[in-house]
């Protein structure tokens, strides 16, 4: 392991390694079966490294397992960030980053050669002027520095207005303290507070789910994509099985699911003639394709099923077009109020009604009722009947809660 | 724009802190402070590199090394970092923290920037329907005392509203400001007591707050939250048997995932999971639990296994006496 380095160069396949080593914090060197044990090892290192203070060794027959112990109740920062901020550079790199950005900061703009030149005089250090040209080239493109034509001449200068309002507004550093661990791109919003030497101190987020950090740049060409309205070509790796399939669709909208953490993309399929949606962490590549003209047409259907939508899923497994669940609830009244608070809270636009003193109905009609089976098991305890047109979830239901009798010895 | 840059590095950052410090400065004090802020063993990349003038970024001068920056040096903000501040200021909760003519001023400096991302391009399907007032100014006057008052340490007097409807005033110390994306509300987190050792944790909905005035009486000491919320957890975790069986093993280790958890492989197709919660989660777990259905089994504690028996037993006990007795005929 001589030339093992801290930084790496790619991303996808640390995002990988990260994304298993969080969900299941159990695997050991053998169970890696596709990756070789030097890949391993280094990857194992790395982990070790970024993330020193969460990493848990545990010693089991098969060998030592390393997971990640995050308990996001604790936490004042997502810790998969500095998985982000891994990035390798050259020592060209760093070393321009530092002088060109010093010697600009007065805001003066200055041709390649001039800086060049400057390099050698003010800070003793030698630069061939294509090297800085590229280098000032990179940093308009990044946003760093602004570029001014002059006639032939190009001038680079930086403009500071933002970073100083930024550093005077305190109050713009609890935003960012707030955001960066509560909103979709926080890592953005982390490396804001770690430019302006801010920690978080003052909030927490109650459901966070840390590990959805590692698909922001999937998500973050997915928005693109929408902003342009321009139809993507998808490469996904299944989840259960592995296999890698392509497909394209024109993406229309992120569904977040905040129970979980799940994000999905959702798109239309112009084969099928379908919506479809995707899991942000099961997508590995995203490529731009043409403009879609019909973009706008397709967003504008998709809101008028959105009062059917209750998941993910636009189709159900009976093939009927809608399905309709009723539940029927048992509510103590008046102490059990929160019982039919949580139905309008969390019904998704489901209508409930007091049918008679102690029992309440809730009714929707979804496209797969099927998805709204976690949900309703919530209710255990309470539910006196539970109707669905597909009959299959009817039945899903009832042998589940057979099974669950009898795995916990309940009744005869 | 990417994420994935080097100008977001970890060594970046390491390297601006140690430029920007005028003093000199030795090897030995570099070194401590890579150590600090680098990770594990950023030291060996970084040392290296400056003592041996690879990155021309010092001058040395006998034992000590002087930083080339002449400026009082500030990083500008890339064109990713304007995207993300313009995608804030059309959210609904930026209001909480900038006054209207900052969010104006912010807005002016971004005028030519796209934001990164718009509310409208984000669907939550499954959050609730009740989230917090943030429009509401009487809400937005008590965010901020409590914000204040929690970076003070300052003990605030709160008038609250309890769910059972009974008005309660109180003296509490603000430790965090919680928010629950499920929800889409802030909780306080709250110290109560006088004596930093013996302080207890509570947990106060802001949207039930009715006023909050901020006292001269501050806590002398910095509490540990961490420690008092890991104190609060049961001693015995919660223990679940999971058979990976329609994926529910990846879809319990994402869902549980904001809780402190330890698995381990029992044999080819079977896990154990342990989860570490406390009371006030108690409830929240339980369902949670209950959502998955045969799929995970509660093996311990005793407690958490009582109570979902207990629910379990009230759903047999509905099914035999209500109408609905047909679809157990159907299964049984």
């Amino acid at each position: 392991m001589s030339n093992f380095q801290e930084l790496i160069g790619s991303f996808p396949k640390t995002r990988e390694y990260v994304r298993d080593f969080f969900v299941y914090g159990f695997k050991s060197r053998d169970e890696f079966k596709d990756k070789s044990p030097r890949t391993y090892d280094n990857e194992r290192r790395r982990l070790e490294c970024w993330l020193a203070p969460y990493v848990r060794k545990d010693y089991a027959a098969n060998g030592s397992n390393i997971s990640l112990a995050i308990d996001s109740n604790l936490l004042d920062v997502n810790p998969l960030f500095q998985v982000w901020k891994t990035k390798s550079f050259t020592d060209y790199d760093i070393t321009l980053h530092f002088l060109i950005l010093d010697l600009l900061q007065n805001g003066e703009a200055l041709t390649a050669d001039e800086i060049t030149c400057r390099l050698l005089s003010a800070y003793d250090t030698l630069f061939d002027t294509q090297t800085v040209r590229r280098k000032c080239n990179a940093y308009v493109k990044a946003g760093l520095l602004e570029k001014q034509k002059s006639g032939k001449a190009v001038g680079y200068f930086l403009d500071n207005t933002l970073a100083h309002w930024l550093k005077l507004h305190k109050d713009v550093y609890d935003a960012l303290a707030f955001y960066q661990i509560a909103e979709c791109f926080g890592i953005v919003g982390n490396v804001l507070t770690d430019q302006l030497d801010f920690c978080n101190g003052s909030f927490r987020v109650k459901h966070s789910f840390c590990v959805h950090t590692l698909e922001d740049e999937i998500l973050l060409d997915l928005l693109e994509a929408m902003n342009r309205k321009s139809s993507v070509q998808l490469t996904i790796k299944g989840t259960r099985g592995g296999n890698t399939v392509t497909t394209a669709c024109i993406p229309l909208q992120i569904f977040v699911s905040t129970r979980s953490g799940r994000r999905f993309l959702c798109g239309y399929m112009s084969g099928s003639r379908r919506f479809s949606c995707f899991r942000l962490d099961s997508i590995k590549t995203v490529t731009l394709l043409e403009k879609s003209d019909r973009f706008d047409e397709y967003r504008e259907q998709l809101d008028r099923n959105r009062s059917h939508i209750w998941g993910v899923s636009f189709q159900g497994s009976e093939g009927q077009h809608l399905e309709r669940l009723t539940m029927t609830v048992q509510v103590n009244e008046p102490y059990d109020h929160y019982i039919v608070e949580r139905l309008m809270r969390e019904g998704r636009g489901g209508i409930v009604t007091r049918i008679k003193p102690d029992v309440y109905q809730y009714e929707t009609t979804v496209f797969d009722c099927n998805e709204m089976l976690p949900w309703v098991r919530t209710f255990i305890g309470r539910i006196l009947s539970l109707e669905c047109t597909a009959k299959s979830v009817e039945r899903r239901f009832y042998q589940d809660l057979s099974i669950m009798y009898h795995m916990y010895e309940i009744g005869g | 724009m990417e994420i994935f840059s080097e100008i977001y590095n970890c060594y970046y950052q390491v390297l601006r802190h140690l430029l920007c410090t005028k003093a000199p400065a030795t090897l030995e004090e570099m070194r401590s402070q890579v150590c600090q802020e680098g990770f594990l063993e950023s030291m060996l990349s970084i040392i290296p590199k400056l003592e041996s003038g690879s990155w021309n970024l010092l001058r040395k001068d006998g034992n000590l090394y002087l930083s080339k920056l002449t400026s009082d040096f500030t990083v500008p903000i890339s064109a990713l970092e304007r995207s993300y501040l313009k995608a804030l200021l059309n959210d609904a909760r930026i209001g909480l923290f900038l006054t209207p003519s900052q969010t104006a001023s912010l807005g002016s400096m971004l005028a030519e920037t796209p934001p990164l991302w718009k509310p409208e391009q984000f669907y939550y399907y499954d959050r609730f329907a009740d989230g917090d007032p943030y429009q509401d100014e009487n809400y937005r006057r008590i965010f901020r005392t409590l914000l204040g008052a929690q970076k003070n340490r300052q003990y605030v007097n709160i008038d609250y509203t309890s769910p059972q409807g009974k008005r309660v005033h109180h003296y509490y110390v603000p430790a965090r400001l919680e928010y629950s994306v499920k929800n889409d509300k802030f909780r306080l987190l709250a110290l109560e007591g006088r004596h930093p050792q013996k302080m207890k944790l509570a947990i106060l909905n802001i949207s039930r707050m009715q006023n909050v005035t901020a006292t001269d009486q501050t806590l002398d000491a910095a509490v540990d939250l961490n420690q008092i919320i890991r104190d609060s957890y049961e001693k015995e975790p919660l223990r679940l048997h999971i058979t990976n069986k329609r994926n529910a093993l990846e879809r319990a280790m994402l869902h549980f995932a904001n809780y402190e958890k330890n698995t381990k492989k029992v044999d080819e197709n079977n896990y154990e999971c342990l989860i570490y919660y406390n009371k006030t989660m108690e409830t929240e777990l339980l369902i949670e639990v209950l959502s998955f259905g045969p799929m995970l089994k509660v093996v311990g504690n005793d407690s958490f296994l009582a109570d979902l028996k207990t629910r379990l037993l009230k759903q047999q006990t509905l099914q035999m006496v209500s109408s609905s007795t047909p679809h157990i005929t159907e299964t049984s």
